[in-house]
């Protein structure tokens, strides 16, 4: 087998991986709060062919216009026959579309280099994981890297069809989420000192009408998406609008502030409790292997440096300014571990290549491929195990399993209500309690959600009435015994009561007899 | 006649968009359109990764009397239990002694209904058990099922004296007594003074996951012949 054949196989085989660990039994874990409130969110899209930009939650559009056709081939219009599964398979593909996009880095990166970044990127547990998550980091991470493709395939090429998709990309990659101007700041400081540190000419000039080729078509794919496609002109000012709620949101952290190691500590090595241990400590070290490699000249030898000294200087930027913002989630990692996962790449192509016998070469490939198969095997267990256990480093804020058994109450309730589903719901909880119960009970034709026990008026005959715990005694004083309580697990140390009118509760159990 | 026929699907339409529904006693009513509040669309939720908390109830326990003579039964008594192989810990750790939240002081029995059993080795007047079954996280354990027995297969003299299975899910009966939040100072179960020398105590699962924990067990009571 020749070398092509062998990177086309291999390489196909990584692909494989890459489908296998981001499309199977998506419906497992249960909608985090998070995804429930984009799921909702692009109901509304979905529906009503309404969308308006909020310069406060939700990010931006891109998510929501590019799960419209996913949603038209499952479920039509209809908001309620839409599924987990659907929804997922958005950035599950987009994931998987990562691993093709390295492709486009040929020339900049080795064959051997290339195949590794995609194998690193196939079956790490970090990148898997998110691209089962329907939020905007998978497709933040596609875009961002289709920036760096496209550009790299404009500097090689000089074309204006290289131009506009790097236009394209950028302005994709602004319409999906906002930060993303960090990891454009850091993509254009990586570009300046690759230029210094490259000493190698600059070859046919950059056209000034390919600039404003670039420009323009990011600039008209932002317009189109924050503007709903003309309907709500002013999303485009609210997107700008919005650095001040965002980058408030990155200084004032709360609870999701954390001290600067919070990313390196999680991806070198993580145990929560009885736990296993988590680690792609793997990746990182290749990564600072790939780095020093960048700027060994013997070993690039006529090779261009200029890609691989870019990406370095991304990757270090980024890893660093997302590391001191204190606002952080596992999931914003992913902008800056794409570029670490190339550098990884580099680092175990530069390995191969400088051992200098067979037994060193074979020696090296057995330990990068028992590496690889701890990767998958970390995946496999964060994904179809640990999924939603507070073990796993990647579960944040996860709903628990247990929920399901709430959702599944509540239907085996209105199975016996003469309404069914338009069976009245009263949900009573503290704002960030009540979700994904949205998601869930979307088939419900009256459900009211209440912050406060006073205001959701009368309870003494509402089927079932959702509370939060500390609410418990304020609600159950209006009750006088009439309804049967039960307690379930929202999040780890969060649950919900659910108190089910005891007629209803009575003819559920002789059912069940 | 022509109008009439025009006039009747215009008014069932009418009546059809508008709600208006004609009831048997001739009074006029109309469906109750309802305009139920929408969900505020919030950030992500704190992060809770289980450290040593301990849950803030408002209020202690209140003194729980016992005849005199009552000492603890059960410290280092055999354990047996549905789940032979632990996933985590040993059956001995139900009566060792140790009451940590922490890791390493809980044995955990897979999925599904669990018992474990504990062996006072006599016949004693029981008056008091206490359960711990995780309490470094808020969490409520599904049907809590304690009963008594002078026979160690729980076939014959079997006395239930705590069930909160009100949906009889583990297919021992319904219970009535109610779902508790785990907190630090364990559940504390009265026996009654009834006489057993065997004590074992279901669940199935709970709020957090589906396996079953035990801290530890206590057992108080006074020798029968006293």
């Amino acid at each position: 087998m020749n070398k092509k054949a062998a990177f086309t196989a291999l390489f196909l085989l990584a692909v494989c991986a890459a489908i296998l660990f981001r499309v199977v039994r998506l419906d497992l874990r249960p909608m985090h709060h998070d995804e429930a409130n984009q799921a909702v969110k692009f109901g509304e899209l979905l529906e009503k062919g309404e969308y308006r930009y909020d310069p406060i939650e939700h990010h931006g559009p891109s998510l929501y216009y590019i799960s419209l056709p996913f949603a038209w081939i499952s479920s039509g219009k209809s908001f309620v026959a839409l599924d987990e599964v659907t929804l997922r398979l958005v950035p599950a593909l987009f994931g998987v579309g990562i691993v093709l996009l390295l492709l486009l880095l040929k020339d900049g990166f080795s064959g051997s280099a290339i195949l590794f970044s995609g194998i690193f990127a196939a079956v790490s547990p970090l990148m898997v994981f998110y691209s089962r998550f329907y939020i905007q980091e998978t497709l933040l991470v596609f875009f961002l890297l289709g920036v760096i493709a496209a550009s790299w395939r404009y500097h090689l090429s000089r074309t204006w069809g290289w131009a506009a998709a790097t236009g394209i990309f950028i302005g994709l990659a602004y319409a999906t989420k906002e930060t993303c101007v960090i990891a454009f700041g850091a993509l254009f400081m990586g570009l300046l000192l690759a230029r210094l540190f490259t000493k190698e000419p600059l070859g046919e000039k950059p056209r000034l009408v390919h600039g404003f080729i670039l420009i323009g078509s990011a600039a008209l794919v932002a317009f189109l998406l924050f503007s709903s496609f003309f309907q709500n002109p002013k999303g485009i000012v609210d997107s700008i609008l919005s650095f001040q709620s965002y980058f408030g949101k990155a200084g004032e952290a709360g609870f999701h502030s954390y001290p600067w190691p919070y990313y390196l500590k999680m991806l070198i090595f993580s145990r929560y409790g009885s736990g296993p241990v988590w680690s792609e400590a793997l990746i990182l070290v290749l990564a600072v292997i790939g780095s020093v490699a960048a700027f060994n000249s013997n070993w690039l030898k006529d090779r261009s440096p200029l890609l691989m000294r870019f990406v370095f200087f991304f990757t270090f930027i980024a890893t660093a300014v997302y590391s001191l913002i204190p606002y952080k989630t596992p999931w914003n990692m992913l902008p800056f571990f794409i570029g670490i996962i190339l550098l990884a790449g580099n680092g175990a192509a530069f390995l191969l290549d400088r051992s200098k016998n067979m037994a060193a070469w074979s020696l090296v490939l057995a330990i990068l491929g028992v590496g690889v198969f701890h990767l998958g095997y970390q995946a496999h267990a964060a994904n179809f195990r640990y999924y939603a256990d507070s073990r796993n480093p990647y579960v944040y804020a996860q709903t628990s399993t247990d929920f399901l058994n709430l959702v599944k109450r509540v239907e085996d309730i209105a199975r016996i209500h003469p309404d069914h589903k338009g069976m009245l719901i009263k949900v009573i909880t503290h704002a960030d309690e009540a979700w994904p119960l949205p998601w869930y009970l979307r088939g419900f034709t009256r459900v009211g959600y209440w912050q406060d026990v006073d205001e959701a008026g009368t309870l003494e005959d509402v089927p079932v009435v959702i509370s939060s715990i500390d609410l418990m005694e304020k609600i159950q004083a209006k009750f006088q015994e009439t309804h049967q309580g039960e307690f379930f697990g929202l999040r780890p140390e969060v649950l919900l009561a659910v108190h089910i009118r005891m007629d209803l509760w009575k003819k559920f159990l002789e059912n069940r007899r | 006649m022509f109008l009439i026929f025009l006039a009747l699907p215009l008014l069932f339409l009418f009546v059809w968009d508008t709600g208006i529904a004609f009831q048997d006693n001739g009074q006029e009513k109309v469906v109750l359109e309802l305009k139920l509040p929408k969900p505020m669309f919030v950030g992500t939720p704190r992060n809770i990764r289980s450290a040593n908390l301990e849950r803030v109830t408002g209020k202690k326990r209140g003194p729980f009397y016992v005849p005199e003579g009552t000492e603890l039964l059960s410290l280092n008594k055999p354990v047996t239990g549905s789940d032979t192989a632990p996933v985590i810990g040993e059956l001995e750790f139900v009566t060792d002694g140790e009451k940590s939240g922490e890791e390493g002081y809980f044995v955990e029995l897979g999925p599904m209904v669990q018992w474990v059993q504990i062996d006072l080795e006599d016949t004693y007047s029981l008056h008091a058990i206490l359960i711990w079954h995780y309490h470094s996280q808020a969490r409520v354990y599904r049907d809590v099922i304690v009963q008594v027995s002078e026979d160690p297969d729980f076939i014959t003299g079997v006395q239930t004296i705590y069930n909160n299975d009100h949906d009889n899910s583990s297919g021992l009966g319904i219970g009535k007594d109610k779902e508790y939040i785990e907190v630090n100072e364990g559940r504390l179960i009265d026996p009654r003074g009834v006489k057993a020398r065997y004590v074992r105590l279901f669940s199935r699962g709970n709020t957090s996951n589906d396996m079953n924990h035990y801290v530890e067990v206590e057992v108080y009571g006074t020798p029968v012949n006293e």
